[in-house]
C-alpha cells in the first residue's frame, strides 16, 4: 500500500502515541497522565465506540477485526500493511563487526550496531554504537517492562556451558551475531516497539551504562504495576481465541522440540558417517600405491570420497550454525509468548473481579467507577495488542520457517550436487584406458 | 553370459551357456547320519546352435556348496601353475548391521548363487581349465561325481601344508618375480580386507543418516495438523522425507554387489599366493636335489682320491673300525656313481619341470593381471555410477521438498 492517506500515519502516529496515555504508562513523568492530554479526534471516537462493544460477560473481543479501542492496535492494523511495502520503511538497523575485548576483569565481545533513520525521534540520520550481549539483555528486559502487552522477540541463549562451547569461536560469535541482528530487526519492524524510548537509547547512546543507571528508578514503577496485576485473581473463562493460541503454542513448541532433537540426531549420524568416510577414502590411496594400471583410477576414487567428505562437513556445519539456532529461537519465542498470555489472563481476571465487585454493590449502578473502567481499558488494550502481535508473529513465523526449511533443503541439494560433480568427473578417468586398450 | 567352446574330441564345436539359476533349501543326512539343512543350487547348461542362436537345455543338475569346494580343491592340485578362480565366501563376513550373517538368509543365499555362477563362468572362460574333464563332469554327471573325483586320488597328490611352509622359509633362490608377486598378494589381501571392513561401517552410518530423516516425515505431519496456511506444504514435504528415508535400502543393496566384486579379488589373492607357494616348493625341491647331488659327487671324489674332506658315516666308521677293503671302496664308488647319474637325470628333469612351471605360471599370471585390471576398473565404474545415481535421487527428493516448503 503506498501513497495517500497511509503515508500520513507514520509521521503523525508516533507523535500522537507519545501524547496519548499508554494504558500502562501509569505514573511515568514523561508520559501524559490519564485523560489530561488531548488525543486526536479520530482516536477519541474510536475509543468510546470500542467501550460499548467490548463489555461482554466473558470479556471476549469480537472476532476478526482488532478492537479499535486501543490506539496502538489501530496503528498496528494500518501499519501492518505498511510493513509489507518496504518503501515506507524509515528505520534500518544492522548488527555486525564482532570484536573481542580483553580487560583485566573479563573478556567479552561487542557488536557494532548501525542505525539509519529519517524518524524525528532520532537527532542524527545515522548512528554507530558498540554493544555487548549484556546490553541486549538490558534492552529486552526494559521492553518487557515497558511494553508488557506486546510480544518481545527472544534473545539467543544467555548462558553457554563453558568447556563445551567456545564462546569466542568464530562460529559461535557469528551465530550469535545473526540472532542479535534478527532480534533488533524484529523490534525495528514492530510499529509500537520500534518507537520505544529504550530502543532509541540503545541504538543511539554513546554511553549506555550511564543511561542504564539513570532510567532505573522511573521504569521500575511501571514494572511494579504490571507485577501487581499478576497476583490474586482467578480467570473466569479465557476467550476462545486466546485459549486457542495457548493450545497452539503448546503443540508448536513441542513439535519444534522434536524437530530440534531430530536435527541433532541427524548431525550426530552425519558426523559418524564422516568419520568413517575419512578412513575409507585413504584406503583407496593405499591400494593405488600397489597397482600399476589401476593406480590412477583408485587414486581418483580416493579423491572423490575426499571431496564428498568435505561437502558433508560443510552440510553439518551449516545445520549446526544456521538451522538449529533458529529453531531454538522460536521455542524461546513461544515461551515468552506464553508468559505474555498469562499476563493477559491476569489482567482479564482483575477486571472481572472488579466488575463483579461493582455488580454486587448495587448502589453504584449505572455509573461504572473509574478504576474499573481503567481495568477494562487495560484488558482491551492488552487483548488488541496481543491479537495484532499474534497476527504479525504468525506471518513472520510462516516466512521464517519457509525460509529456514527451504534453506535446509537447499543445503542438502548443494551437498548432493557437489558429490555428483565429483563422481561424474571421475567417470572419464576410469573409462579412459579401457578404450585405449 | 560367458561362452565356452567345447573342443573335446567327442563333441562338435558348440557354444555353451552356464547358469546357476536356482537355490533350494534341502534337508538330508550327513556323513554321521545326522539330519542337516543345506542349500542346493541348480546348474543349467545350454548349448547354443551356431546357425539360429537358439539355446537348448543340455544338462541340469543340483549341487551344494561342498561339491563346488571339492571341484576347486581338485583343480588346485592338478593345476598348480594356474591362478584358480575363488569361490564366494563360505560364511558371511564384512557384514554391516542390516545384513544377516546367517547362511540361510535369503539375501545371502541369493548373493552366493550369483557368486557360484560367476565361479563356473570363470572356469569356463579359462583357456586351460575349461577343458578339464572333472569340470565337465561336474556340469553333466549328477550321480557319482564325488566318487569320480576322489578316485583321481588328488588328495594324495596334494602338497602338505607343512612341506610348503618349510620350503617357504628355506628356499634360497626363488624367482624374483614370484617374491614380488607374493608380496603383492599379501598387500592386496590386506588392503582389500581393510577396504571391505570400512565400507561396511560406512554403509551402516549412511543407513542411519537416511533413516533418521524419516522422523521428519512424522513430525511434519503432526505439525501440519495445527497450522493453517503452512499445513499443506509441511505435510507434502514430510512425505518426501519418508521417500528419502526408504530410498537407502535399494542403494545399499546395489552396493553389496560392488563389495562382492571386491571380495572375489580378495580371495583371488590367496590363489596367487598358492601359485607362489608351489614355485617355492619346486624350487626348494630343486635346490635340495642339487645340494644332495653335489654332496654325493664330493663324496665320490674323496673316495676316489683318498682325501676325506666331507664328513660321512662310512668315513667315520672306517676310522673307528679300520680301513675298508679296496673292494668295499670300489663298491661304494660304483654305487655313488649310479646315484650321481640318477641324480643328474632327476636334477635335469626337475630343472625342466621348474622352468616349465615358471613359464606356464607366469603366462597365467599375466592373463590374470589383465583380467584383474579390467574387472576392477569395471567395478569402480559401476561404483561411481551407483554414487551418481544416489546423488541424483538425493537432489530430486530435496528439490521436491524445497518446492513443498516454498508453498508454505
Amino acid at each position: 500500500m503506498s501513497g495517500g492517506p497511509p503515508k500520513a500515519l507514520p509521521s503523525t502516529g508516533p507523535q500522537s502515541l507519545r501524547d496519548m496515555p499508554h494504558p500502562l504508562a501509569g505514573s511515568s513523568s514523561e508520559e501524559a497522565v490519564g485523560g489530561d492530554s488531548t488525543p486526536s479526534p479520530d482516536l477519541l471516537t474510536a475509543r468510546s465506540f470500542g467501550d460499548k462493544d467490548l463489555i461482554l460477560p466473558n470479556g471476549g473481543t469480537p472476532a476478526g477485526t482488532a478492537s479499535p479501542a486501543s490506539s496502538s492496535s489501530l496503528l498496528n492494523r494500518l501499519q501492518l500493511d505498511d510493513d509489507v511495502d518496504g518503501e515506507t520503511r524509515d528505520l534500518f538497523v544492522t548488527v555486525d563487526d564482532p570484536k573481542k575485548h580483553v580487560c583485566t576483569m573479563e573478556t567479552y565481545i561487542t557488536y557494532r550496531i548501525t542505525t539509519k533513520s529519517t524518524r524525528v525521534e532520532f537527532d542524527l540520520p545515522e548512528y554507530s554504537v558498540r554493544r555487548r550481549y549484556q546490553d541486549f539483555d538490558w534492552l529486552r528486559n526494559k521492553l518487557e517492562e515497558s511494553q508488557p502487552t506486546h510480544l518481545i522477540p527472544p534473545l539467543p541463549e544467555k548462558f553457554v556451558v563453558k568447556g563445551v562451547v567456545d564462546r569466542f569461536s568464530e562460529e559461535f560469535v557469528e551465530t550469535r551475531r545473526k540472532a542479535l541482528d534478527k532480534f533488533l530487526k524484529r523490534i525495528t519492524d514492530h510499529p509500537v516497539l520500534s518507537f520505544n524510548e529504550h530502543f532509541n537509547v540503545f541504538l543511539t547512546a554513546k554511553d549506555l551504562n550511564a543511561h542504564k543507571k539513570q532510567g532505573m528508578a522511573l521504569l521500575t514503577r511501571v514494572g511494579e504495576s504490571v507485577k501487581h496485576v499478576a497476583g490474586g485473581y482467578k480467570l473466569r473463562s479465557r476467550p476462545l481465541e486466546f485459549a486457542a493460541i495457548g493450545e497452539y503454542l503448546d503443540t508448536f513448541a513441542l513439535k519444534l522440540g522434536t524437530i530440534d532433537r531430530i536435527a541433532q540426531r541427524i548431525i550426530k549420524e552425519e558426523i559418524e558417517y564422516l568419520v568413517e568416510l575419512r578412513e575409507y577414502g585413504p584406503v583407496y590411496s593405499t591400494w593405488s600405491a600397489l597397482e600399476g594400471e589401476l593406480a590412477e583410477p583408485l587414486e581418483g576414487v580416493s579423491a572423490c570420497i575426499g571431496s564428498c567428505s568435505a561437502a558433508l562437513e560443510e552440510l553439518t556445519d551449516d545445520t549446526t550454525e544456521d538451522f538449529l539456532p533458529v529453531l531454538r529461537e522460536y521455542i524461546l519465542y513461544s515461551d515468552s509468548m506464553k508468559s505474555v498470555l498469562k499476563k493477559r489472563d491476569h489482567v482479564q481476571a482483575e477486571y472481572e473481579a472488579k466488575l463483579e465487585a461493582v455488580a454486587l454493590r448495587k448502589e453504584e449502578r449505572p455509573k461504572v467507577p473509574a478504576d474499573v473502567e481503567k481495568c477494562q481499558d487495560r484488558m482491551e488494550c492488552f487483548n488488541a495488542d496481543l491479537k495484532a502481535d499474534m497476527e504479525r508473529w504468525q506471518n513472520n513465523k510462516r516466512q521464517d520457517f519457509r525460509q529456514l526449511l527451504m534453506g535446509m533443503a537447499d543445503k542438502n541439494i548443494q551437498y548432493y550436487e557437489k558429490c555428483l560433480m565429483a563422481w561424474e568427473s571421475i567417470i572419464p578417468l576410469l573409462q579412459e584406458k579401457q578404450e585405449a586398450k | 553370459m560367458n561362452f565356452l567352446h567345447m573342443t573335446e574330441s567327442n563333441f562338435s564345436l558348440k557354444k555353451i551357456e552356464i547358469s546357476v539359476s536356482e537355490a533350494e533349501k534341502r534337508t538330508g543326512r550327513n556323513a554321521m547320519n545326522m539330519q542337516e539343512t543345506y542349500t542346493a543350487y541348480l546348474i543349467e547348461t545350454r548349448s547354443v546352435e551356431h546357425s539360429d542362436g537358439q539355446s537348448v537345455l543340455t544338462d541340469s543338475l543340483w549341487r551344494r556348496y561342498s561339491e563346488f569346494e571339492l571341484l576347486r580343491n581338485y583343480l588346485l592340485v592338478y593345476y598348480p601353475h594356474i591362478v584358480v578362480p575363488p569361490l564366494p565366501e563360505k560364511r558371511a563376513e564384512f557384514v554391516w548391521h542390516k545384513l544377516s550373517a546367517d547362511n540361510m538368509d535369503p539375501d545371502f543365499v541369493e548373493r552366493r548363487r550369483i557368486g557360484l555362477e560367476n565361479f563356473l563362468l570363470r572356469l569356463a572362460s579359462h583357456p586351460i581349465l575349461c577343458r578339464d574333464k572333472i569340470f565337465y563332469l561336474f556340469l553333466t554327471q549328477e550321480g557319482n561325481w564325488k566318487e569320480t573325483v576322489n578316485e583321481t586320488g588328488f588328495q594324495l597328490k596334494a602338497d602338505s601344508r607343512l612341506k610348503a611352509l618349510n620350503a617357504t622359509f628355506r628356499v634360497k633362490n626363488p624367482d624374483k618375480r614370484f617374491i614380488e608377486l607374493k608380496h603383492y598378494s599379501d598387500e592386496l589381501q590386506s588392503v582389500i580386507s581393510h577396504l571391505l571392513r570400512v565400507r561396511a561401517r560406512v554403509a551402516d552410518r549412511l543407513y542411519g543418516v537416511y533413516k533418521v530423516h524419516g522422523n521428519y516425515g512424522r513430525v511434519f505431519s503432526e505439525w501440519s495438523a495445527i497450522e493453517k496456511e503452512m499445513g499443506d506444504g509441511l505435510q507434502s514435504a514430510g512425505h518426501h522425507m519418508d521417500v528419502y528415508a526408504s530410498s537407502i535400502d535399494d542403494i545399499l543393496e546395489d552396493e553389496e554387489h560392488y563389495a562382492d566384486q571386491l571380495k572375489e579379488y580378495l580371495f583371488y589373492a590367496e590363489a596367487l599366493r598358492a601359485v607362489c607357494r608351489k614355485h617355492e616348493l619346486m624350487q626348494y625341491d630343486l635346490e635340495m636335489a642339487a645340494q644332495d647331488l653335489a654332496s654325493k659327487k664330493q663324496q665320490c671324489e674323496e673316495l676316489a682320491t683318498g682325501t676325506v674332506r666331507t664328513f660321512s658315516l662310512k668315513g667315520m666308521t672306517t676310522k673307528l673300525f679300520g680301513q675298508e677293503t679296496p673292494e668295499q671302496r670300489e663298491a661304494r664308488i660304483k654305487m655313488l656313481e649310479e646315484q650321481i647319474k640318477e641324480g643328474e637325470q632327476q636334477l635335469k628333469s626337475k630343472n625342466l619341470e621348474g622352468r616349465e612351471f615358471v613359464k606356464n605360471a607366469w603366462a597365467d599370471i599375466e592373463r590374470f593381471k589383465e583380467q584383474k585390471n579390467h574387472d576392477l576398473k569395471e567395478a569402480l565404474i559401476s561404483y561411481a555410477v551407483m554414487q551418481i545415481s544416489m546423488c541424483k535421487k538425493g537432489i530430486q527428493v530435496w528439490t521436491n521438498a524445497k518446492e513443498c516448503f516454498s508453498k508454505m
